[in-house]
């Protein structure tokens, strides 16, 4: 890594939070979305395996953020489909003032420390807001890009879905071979009645770190339902939240990792029924090939008032290597006996020999049988994600370039 | 009948998990000829065909197989099916993610040696449906995920029909039926049935010959067959139990 020294965190400090803010001139709303996150940054901590539970099975120092600066230039963003009635895509520096209001309801500044240097540094905001009852048919795509080596890209995305709208993003996070770490965070905010799809496409490059943080808050009769697909990144750390603070409300949660290299892909998951006769679904599948490596650390916590709740929580994952690593825990918090169910699975293992030998006996050569079984594995979570077919095709797309890379050394 | 035969099993024994499951097994099967086997749990009629399809987990320690003239053993069950032999599992194994249509289109690509156009396996595809009384939902769903006993009978059904063996071995697809059911299944087997192809049915039951009848009859104990005959058989199994028979072939 020539262009990160090895000593300086020092490179992530509140003077070059406001020159970032000076060099990009994206205006005062920012800057001091900006200002909050540079005056917390000495006083907040890094996280810790040993005391946050999201942090079990990798030491944020891994991220290894250090020698890492922010860049000089706003990122690319390329947007599509913002022209629809009753839909505003923007960035922050469009947004303005009162429209950015509500940055930090769902990924609080004072976090931790990563959740600050996110904010301290914040490029490339955009803001997704529906108006009540609009009906966004196409869905909105971001495409976030990073090439500058040894830079820090902190996206943020914050999603207002207003009463009774539907709305569809997609955002696909790309990288190149050069060294980078990107803080995202991905907001949210699901008003009453409202049903908001959010997909995420975590194609980084060989040398790129990430710690994302996306949480949803659903109001009354709201759901969400979210995919995340990684198909690359040296190291990927993801923590996916839905809190379901209105009654009746819902969250469907999938997600995919197909692993190659030295891949380090790990997810934490809550599950946070917090009102009465909410309901949530998760199926994250991970097929690691090579010398990859999955993490899954997953909570349901059904709180007190969370009368009738509905969780399943699922992580499968298939080794299709004997170097390739998975860790998966699933761990259930229940405060209150009146659930209606409260469910769990975990496993993982190489492919089944008997579901093989079955797969043959119809004419499949083993590596068709392999093939088939890997591709109808992760096609579940693909499949109940219900996106439209277009979206489907192009997903799955992703998922069979990434496993034809990994050819039989997988 | 001078054909030559279709399936040729020879002095086979077979191991699982170490243990020595089948003993010593003889049977021809010619064109044209239904076949049953009958015998008590644990006598090795699922061994039996699993080693015939090539399970690995099957050890054949002595003996032979012949398919169509050529030895079976160290053949990849893969191979068997191209050649045309094919297996309706007891406990077929779900395939979640895979849905019926695109595991039937892949399979009878793959048995034929060419690539089916779309137009003509869905034609093809809807009419065996038909003729087994499934609906169409079911192209749709998972291979035998969340199936119950019925239907995954039905879904080996349908493979058989998709994939015109020249010899079908049915492992107790009797079982887990009702009536109706069976009558449909058995309705469609005998549809499908030619003078070119070979059928073993393997049940514990008489039930199924009812409707399927087989020429042959043969009674398996401990791994072998201790003895054979025509229909009646079956009857007389019925009414006086395999115990009867066990006492007489190991007094033989
Ligand atoms: N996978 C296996 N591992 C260990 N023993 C097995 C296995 N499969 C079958 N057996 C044993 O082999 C014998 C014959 O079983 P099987 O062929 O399934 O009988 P059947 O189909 O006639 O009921 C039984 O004693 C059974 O316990
Ligand atoms: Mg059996």
């Amino acid at each position: 890594m020539t262009s990160a020294p090895s000593t300086p965190a020092s490179l992530l400090t509140p003077e070059a939070s406001r020159a970032l803010g000076e060099a990009l001139g994206d205006g005062a709303a920012v800057a001091a979305l900006r200002a909050k996150g540079a005056g917390t940054l000495d006083a907040l901590a890094m996280p810790s395996p040993a005391l946050d539970r999201p942090w079990k099975y990798v030491d944020p120092a891994a991220l290894d953020l250090d020698g890492f600066a922010p860049p000089g230039t706003a990122p690319s963003i390329s947007v599509e489909g913002q022209a629809a009635e009753g839909l505003t895509v923007a960035s922050f520096e469009e947004a303005g003032g009162n429209a950015l209001e509500r940055v930090g309801e769902a990924v609080a500044v004072d976090g931790d420390r990563l959740t600050a240097l996110h904010y301290a540094f914040l490029s490339g905001g955009v803001l997704i807001e529906t108006k009540a009852n609009a009906e966004i048919a196409e869905p909105v795509r971001l495409t976030r890009e990073y090439s500058e080596a040894g830079t820090l890209a902190t996206p943020h995305t914050l999603i207002v879905a207003g009463v009774n709208s539907r709305l569809t993003v997609i955002e696909e996070y790309r990288s190149g071979d050069e060294p980078i770490a990107v803080l995202p965070a991905v907001e949210l905010l699901v008003g009453p009645g409202a049903v908001v799809s959010y997909t995420s496409l975590h194609r980084w490059g060989a040398r790129t770190r990430v710690f994302a943080e996306q949480r949803a808050v659903t109001e009354r009769d709201a759901d969400v339902r979210s995919l995340s697909l990684v198909t690359g990144g040296r190291l990927v750390k993801s923590h996916i939240t839905s809190s379901l603070e209105g009654r009746g409300s819902s969250s469907e949660m999938y997600g995919i990792t197909v692993g190659g290299g030295q891949e380090h892909v790990d997810f934490y998951t809550l599950q946070d029924h917090v009102a009465e006769d909410t309901r949530s679904d998760l199926l994250f599948k991970s097929a690691l090939g090579e010398q990859s490596r999955a993490v899954y650390y997953g909570l349901t916590k059904v709180g007190l008032g969370a009368r009738r709740a509905d969780a399943n929580q699922e992580n499968r994952n298939l080794l299709l290597s004997r170097s390739a690593k998975a860790d998966s825990d699933p761990v259930l918090e229940i405060l209150t006996n009146d659930v209606t169910r409260v469910s769990h699975g975990a496993t993982a293992g190489p492919v089944d020999e008997e579901e093989l030998f079955y797969i043959q006996s119809r004419g499949l050569t083993r590596e068709g049988a392999v093939g088939l079984l890997v591709r109808g594995f992760l096609g579940e979570p693909l499949d109940r994600s219900a996106l439209r077919e277009g979206v489907r095709d192009e997903l799955s797309g992703l998922v069979e370039a990434k496993l034809t890379a990994l050819g039989s050394g997988a | 009948m001078t054909e030559a035969p279709l399936l040729e099993i020879d002095a086979l024994r077979a191991n699982v998990a170490g243990n020595e499951i089948l003993t010593g097994l003889n049977l021809t099967i010619r064109p044209g000829e239904v076949h049953a086997i009958m015998g008590p749990n644990g006598s090795g009629k699922s061994t039996l065909a699993n080693t015939l399809m090539g399970n690995p987990r099957y050890e054949v320690t002595g003996g032979e197989v012949r398919f169509l003239g050529q030895a079976l053993d160290g053949m990849a069950p893969d191979e068997r099916a191209r050649r045309g032999l094919f297996l309706a599992f007891q406990y077929p194994v779900a395939v979640p993610g895979v849905t019926v249509v695109n595991f039937l289109r892949q399979a009878v690509n793959a048995v034929r040696g060419e690539e089916v156009p779309v137009r003509e396996f869905r034609q093809e595809l809807f009419q065996k449906m038909e003729l087994l009384k499934v609906d169409r939902d079911f192209a749709r769903r998972y291979l035998n995920d969340g199936f119950s006993g019925g239907e995954k009978k039905r879904a080996e059904m349908l493979q058989l029909a998709m994939l015109q063996p020249r010899m079908a071995v049915l492992d107790e697809t009797d079982s887990g039926l009702d009536i109706d059911a069976l009558r449909t299944v058995a309705d469609g087997v005998n549809a499908l049935m030619h003078e070119n192809m070979g059928l073993l049915l393997i049940t514990h039951y008489q039930r199924l010959l009812n409707y399927i009848k087989p020429q042959f009859v043969h009674v398996l104990i401990d791994g072998r067959i201790v003895r054979s005959g025509g229909p009646e058989l079956a009857e007389e199994l019925e009414e006086s139990g395999y115990d009867t028979i066990e006492a007489a072939a190991s007094t033989a």
